[in-house]
């Protein structure tokens, strides 16, 4: 077939199919700890993405407008194939498309100077080197956990939050947090079996996923902390992200006032950190803050 | 923000890829919002390697580095700052005749920066890369002359 001989078509198959067989062959022989995506996944297969494809377009000596155009039609076919043969949420993809474009465009730019040298023993080399950091990033042990932590100050006693805090009924405010407007699940209403200790609660969100927790302290008017004992089996955290644990503190302010503290434990199974926890922190921070809006207003009426 | 780049996170640097990677956000961001530069700035790189001896190389702070044979004649970074080394004597001149201005980093060197802003910078551009061009090309000559007489 003629189209099979077009190196600027090849240049977008091949690449992405490779791609694809590694990150399929990695998570077949499980590599590393279940579900764990390792940072060179995002870092390092972007970047042979474009210089795979440079080698195919080599010969035709490419504007930079034109590389650029071919890596981000790359970028999104890689992003589109994660979406169809990895089961990859679209949100997921959506907070991963800047790394996977960034990179992708960066390998395409170092793969035109490299075929343009021509130096053979080079090229192998600096292509070995980067399979090399993936095998050894792949079999390395990657563990990350963190705790975000937010208050508000609500204008009532801590008798009087306490019970709001514990469960409450659906949040009907409008969302303001970018991501829950495009689709992200918002929590909208908790539920308690009991008001003591050991006795489940669940958070609901607005696609209908729950959380079940478990109270494990219950000192009134004071602390209520609950253990995540299941998670919704949602692709946009199924294996990236471990709710662990949550935690309500009501500090009385001597004044009428009361210093309602959320904090959140998770583990984090996506790499590298330093990307992927600021969306952690940030999607945690307003997930606090929608309930604990929630709260205050129920609390101050 | 670049300037803010280079002066306060100028460690980033270190790590690997870093540089590349940042100008790599820089082209995707030319290419969103200025498309044209990255006409302009192919338009400089076609005319170097037009001359002999002379290729193209990932410039290690990010960035396209030309070459006259293994020595660097300048770097274009990708948001328009051509940085070229001269002697101090020639740089001082081209400052005097407001042909550049001194390094956006390192003021009291032989380097000197010039921006890229718009399509006639593009002559300009290549007119400081062919004075340094023309320069390494003679002291390579003259080297060659030494040698030979050895």
């Amino acid at each position: 077939m003629k189209i099979f001989e077009n190196k600027i078509f090849l240049g977008f198959l091949i690449p992405n199919a490779i791609l694809l067989s590694i990150i399929g062959i990695n998570r077949f022989l499980n590599v590393g700890s279940a579900g764990v995506i390792v940072f060179s996944e995002f870092v390092i297969l972007p970047m042979l993405i474009g210089i795979m494809s440079a080698w195919f377009w080599k010969d035709f000596k490419l504007s930079s407008k034109m590389l650029i155009w071919n890596s981000i039609l790359n970028g999104f076919i890689a992003i589109l194939l994660s979406f169809l043969f990895l089961g990859e949420g679209t949100i997921c993809l959506i907070i991963v498309s800047p790394l996977i474009f960034a990179f992708v465009i960066t390998g395409a730019f170092i793969g035109k100077v490299m075929f343009k040298k021509n130096n053979q023993t080079l090229n192998t080399s600096f292509i070995s080197l980067l399979m090399l950091i993936f095998i050894a990033d792949s079999l390395a042990d990657h563990r990350y956990e963190n705790m975000v932590s937010d208050e508000v100050i609500i204008k009532a006693t801590p008798e009087k939050i306490w019970k709001n805090v514990v469960a409450f009924d659906k949040i009907k405010q409008p969302n303001t947090y970018w991501l829950f407007n495009i689709g992200m699940p918002s929590p909208m209403q908790t539920t308690v079996t009991a008001y003591k200790k050991g006795a489940g609660r669940k958070c609901i969100f607005s696609n209908g996923y729950v959380f079940d927790e478990q109270i494990v302290t219950f000192d009134k008017n004071k602390n209520l902390t609950f253990d995540i004992v299941n998670q919704p089996k949602d692709p946009e955290i199924m294996g990236h992200i471990d709710i662990n644990r949550g935690q309500f503190l009501l500090q009385d302010n001597g004044n009428g006032t009361t210093t309602l503290i959320g904090n959140s434990w998770y583990k984090l199974h996506v790499f590298p950190t330093w990307y992927y926890d600021l969306w952690a922190e940030s999607i945690t921070r307003n997930v606090h803050l929608r309930v604990m809006d929630h709260i205050k207003v129920l609390s101050e009426k | 923000m670049f300037g803010f780049i280079v002066k306060y996170l100028n460690f980033l640097k270190r790590i690997p890829l870093f540089a590349l990677i940042y100008d790599s956000c820089l082209k995707l961001l030319l290419f969103l919002t200025e498309p044209m530069k990255l006409t302009w700035f192919d338009e400089i790189e076609n005319e170097v390697l037009n001359w002999e001896h002379t290729s193209i190389s990932l410039h290690k702070f990010g960035g396209t580095q030309f070459n006259y044979r293994k020595t660097e004649i300048g770097h274009l970074h990708s948001n328009g700052i051509l940085d070229i080394l001269f002697t101090k004597k020639t740089k001082q001149r081209l400052l005097d005749e407001q042909k550049a201005t001194s390094h956006h980093v390192f003021e009291k060197s032989g380097w000197i920066s010039f921006y890229v802003r718009n399509e006639k910078d593009v002559e300009n551009a290549i007119a400081l890369l062919k004075l340094c061009y023309d320069l390494k090309l003679k002291a390579y000559s003259q080297n060659d002359i030494i040698l030979a007489r050895v």
